[in-house]
């Protein structure tokens, strides 16, 4: 058996591992500083999204979500996953004109997941919207899911498929043995492994400065807003072209309301706070699109931290300083819904050196090489 | 400087008073419509029961309270009817929501919280049903609105309060179904000696043991409480008596308390950190003798700094704010210091001998049966929360995100208690093991429209 490492317990470094785990011949650790879904993965707003995607995202991100319509065959749970449709709502015929030309745009390239519609059949979608919307990008079976109930059962069966999970193990050092394995230190000693996979998230930038190279990234603490249950008055999960929003009701019937409105980051500490100035504004347009919610209560805030290279989209590909170490991070608040294809890809990147998934614009040559 | 201080139960007052009589003018936050506190709650206007009425043994000080925060009112900057809903610790502001709807903040340069507490209940079958209350909610109910939850309510628990509002309860005119005790009388008795460090205390306690026996309401002790009945509403308790016989007692309202906890939500949101307390069986927020938080200008008092009664939180007020003075440079009555820290010293002992003597029954919310909601808000089982203990939860923060326990309105504060119990003894460990659920703004829930 082979030996691989995959730092960081987030939904990708478990993804990793569960892939990799069922690629015959692998024997999988995965290390993770405090526990499973510690930061952004067991608390983000759980949107199974293709709606919107940067364009060389698309690509796997639609591989995704046909692997989100069978998430149950992958990890033996359906993750509260409801392909109850986004819906991006335009509020201007400005609005309208960016989404005609932005559907024109993804359509060109082959895809057909993204549909301008009508102001009566966003009413129609969303009985509770405001009047002064007058249409939308829609993707019907798009959806969402529960993201720590995603969390755990990809725990689940990256266990049940062999991997063996060390919570509490901190990495210090990476470096390469006598014999080109990869030697990765810890607080808890030293694991030796032919492959390692860094998933750590905001902090994998600092492990691939360990291994002696430099990823231009910054990080992300994305705010959740959560209001007291209300009656059931929307099933998709909706966004705005023109403002920063992104609006669910649970089955439970509280609404969370995001959008990618920033709090602090406290690193160092591994925490992350609420700020209520965005916090405000972020209400605020929720209030605007759905008036109903204006009256609500809020009961819960809270922030997930995550890493955000500078042109938000994601790292993935082997580390330029030390091969055999292969980076996964970088999400920048929307890794969520591509996590079974990007541990897909990542764990066939580790097992046989190449993949077919297309990964190939994520690569971190692209802050290093000029176009 | 600018002081705040929020709360204006027994220990705000206290602590007010100090402050002015110093010079300073702070600004005084409180949630109600008046302050006076819980124990000592103000009726509102134009109701006309007497203090004795309202308050038996406790009139005078109640008296003398209200006289002193109605005297004091006029002297600071005081802002009743307004929640504070978060601190920043690093910008030292408060953001605040006054008469429900205006949107404010207001910077500290000193911070005294007197946050006070609430019931510590034990979920039982049933207790979610309309007609089930706690001992602190049936007693705003009286004094405040006039009103009580029943005309013949069973009333189940331990420690003063129950019997305190079982008498206020017969006073007031309602006929108590029973009163149901879950500590036995050896327990008590054990106790009761460590209780002379206060003696009129205890005599009044005793008193109101034996006003309850005069007045003819049925008291039971060493039971254990099994469901409450009722479809619409409460109909009757079913319990067993320390005999292991079984009863059923009709009645019309229940109310529970099984002793305080602090709420202390808002000196955890400044950053203070708290430490179990054994012997109260409750998370307290770490202070020095005087009231002093370890974060700098955060000052606390009062039963949101750890339970201690009326008396400790009229001293505990006073010796606050005579810190805060003292370390602003200010002048402060040195002696006067140095009398409070003695009789906290002396209340310290009481308090310790009675929380032993009415201990909560963490042993009966461990053994709560699998359909029994703990988390109200939510709806979450004893069940679920043994299955999140299950799938690794080694700690009750975890075991929220895995069973969405206290998530809901009340945000745990209470559910808290009693899921520590059955998640500790799920897990096989001791209560302080499992932790605390972290506390998050907004400390209650605020209008979307109006944060920020």
């Amino acid at each position: 058996m082979k030996k691989a490492l995959v730092i960081g317990g987030g939904l990708h470094g478990l993804s990793t591992a569960l892939h990799l785990a069922r690629t015959p011949g692998w024997q999988v650790t995965l290390l993770e500083r405090r526990h499973v879904g510690r930061h952004s993965s067991g608390v983000n707003a759980g949107g199974v999204r293709r709606l919107g995607r940067a364009l060389p995202e698309i690509a796997l991100s639609v591989i995704a979500a046909e692997m989100w319509h069978g998430i149950e065959a992958l990890v033996g749970d359906d993750c509260g996953f409801r392909a109850t449709g986004q819906v991006k709502v335009a509020e201007s015929e400005a609005d309208m004109a960016k989404n005609h030309a932005r559907v024109a745009q993804v359509r060109a390239l082959g895809w057909t997941h993204e549909e301008v519609v009508d102001q009566a059949e966003v009413r129609r979608l969303l009985p509770a919207v405001s009047r002064h919307v007058v249409g939308a990008i829609v993707t019907r079976d798009d959806g969402s899911a529960d993201p720590m109930r995603t969390v755990m059962a990809f725990r689940r069966a990256a266990e049940q498929a062999g991997v063996v999970i060390r919570e509490g193990v901190a990495v210090t050092g990476l470096d390469r043995t006598a014999d080109g394995s990869i030697r990765v230190q810890t607080d808890q000693g030293e694991f030796e492994a032919e492959r390692v996979a860094n998933c750590a998230g905001a902090w994998a930038p600092d492990l691939a400065a360990l291994a002696g190279e430099t990823i231009p990234c910054g990080t992300k603490a994305s705010m959740m807003i959560v209001t007291e249950r209300l009656p059931h008055f929307v099933d998709p999960t909706v966004g705005a072209t023109a403002r920063a929003l992104s609006f669910k009701q649970t089955a439970a019937g509280t609404v969370v309301i995001g959008g990618g409105h920033q709090g602090r980051n406290d690193k160092v500490a591994e925490t992350s706070s609420v700020l209520f100035g965005s916090l405000a504004f972020a209400a605020q347009i929720a209030a605007q699109i759905f008036p109903c919610v204006a009256g609500a209560r809020i009961i819960r805030t809270w922030t997930g931290t995550e890493a955000r290279p500078p042109d938000d989209m994601p790292v993935i590909g082997e580390s330029r300083s030390l091969p055999g170490l292969f980076h996964s991070f970088g999400f920048s608040g929307h890794g969520f819904q591509l996590s079974p294809a990007a541990g897909a890809a990542v764990a066939e990147l580790m097992a046989r050196g190449a993949t077919n998934l297309p990964i190939a614009p994520f690569t971190q040559d692209r802050f290093t090489v000029p176009a | 400087m600018k002081v705040v201080v929020v709360g204006a139960g027994p220990a705000g007052i206290r602590a007010v008073e100090q402050l002015v009589r110093a010079g300073v003018t702070p600004i005084w936050i409180e949630e109600g419509a008046d302050g006076g506190g819980r124990i000592t709650q103000r009726p509102p206007a134009g109701f006309s029961r007497s203090h004795a009425a309202l308050y038996g043994a406790d009139a005078g000080r109640a008296k003398r309270l209200h006289a002193t925060l109605d005297a004091l009112k006029a002297r600071v900057d005081w802002r009743p009817d307004t929640l504070v809903w978060n601190i920043r610790p690093d910008a030292k502001v408060l953001h605040i929501l006054a008469n429900g709807a205006a949107q404010d903040e207001v910077a500290y340069g000193a911070l005294i919280l007197c946050t006070g507490a609430m019931d510590r209940v034990l979920p039982l079958p049933g207790w979610n049903l309309p007609g089930a209350t706690t001992l602190g909610g049936a007693q705003v109910a009286l004094k405040s609105q006039g009103v009580g939850v029943g005309a013949n309510p069973v009333l189940i628990g331990t420690g003063p309060l129950l019997w305190l509002t079982a008498l206020q309860y017969a006073k007031a005119g309602a006929k108590p179904a029973a009163v149901l005790d879950t500590t036995d009388f050896l327990t008590k008795a054990r106790f009761g000696a460590g209780m002379l460090w206060n003696v009129p205390t205890l005599l009044r306690g005793m008193g109101l043991y034996a006003q309850l026996k005069l007045r003819g309401v049925k008291l039971h002790e060493d039971i254990t409480p099994l469901a409450i009945e009722g479809v619409d509403n409460v109909t009757a308790v079913h319990w067993r008596d320390a005999a292991w016989k079984e009863h059923v007692t009709p009645c019309d309202a229940v109310a529970m308390g099984w002793g305080l906890k602090p709420e202390a939500q808002l000196a955890d949101l400044a950053g203070v950190p708290f430490d179990y307390d054994a012997t109260q069986q409750n998370w307290v927020p770490r202070k020095d003798a005087a009231g002093r938080s370890p974060m700098a200008g955060v000052y606390l008092a009062g039963d949101g700094a750890g339970i201690g009664g009326v008396d400790v939180a009229e001293l505990g007020g006073a010796r606050a704010a005579l810190a805060l003075l003292a370390d602003a440079k200010l002048p402060s009555d040195m002696a006067l210091s140095k009398h409070l820290d003695g009789r906290l010293r002396t209340e310290r002992r009481f308090r310790a001998a009675l929380e032993q003597a009415f201990p909560y029954p963490a042993r009966l919310a461990a053994r709560m049966e699998d359909s029994t909601s703990v988390c109200r808000c939510e709806v979450i089982t004893a069940g679920e929360l043994r299955a999140a203990a299950a799938a690794d939860a080694p700690e009750l923060n975890r075991a929220k995100a895995f069973s969405r326990i206290g998530m809901g309105r009340c945000q745990g504060r209470l559910c808290g208690t009693p899921a520590a119990a059955v998640l500790a003894r799920a897990l096989q460990v001791e209560v302080p093991e499992v932790g605390r659920l972290r506390g998050q703004p907004p400390v209650k829930p605020v209008p979307l429209q109006q944060v920020g």
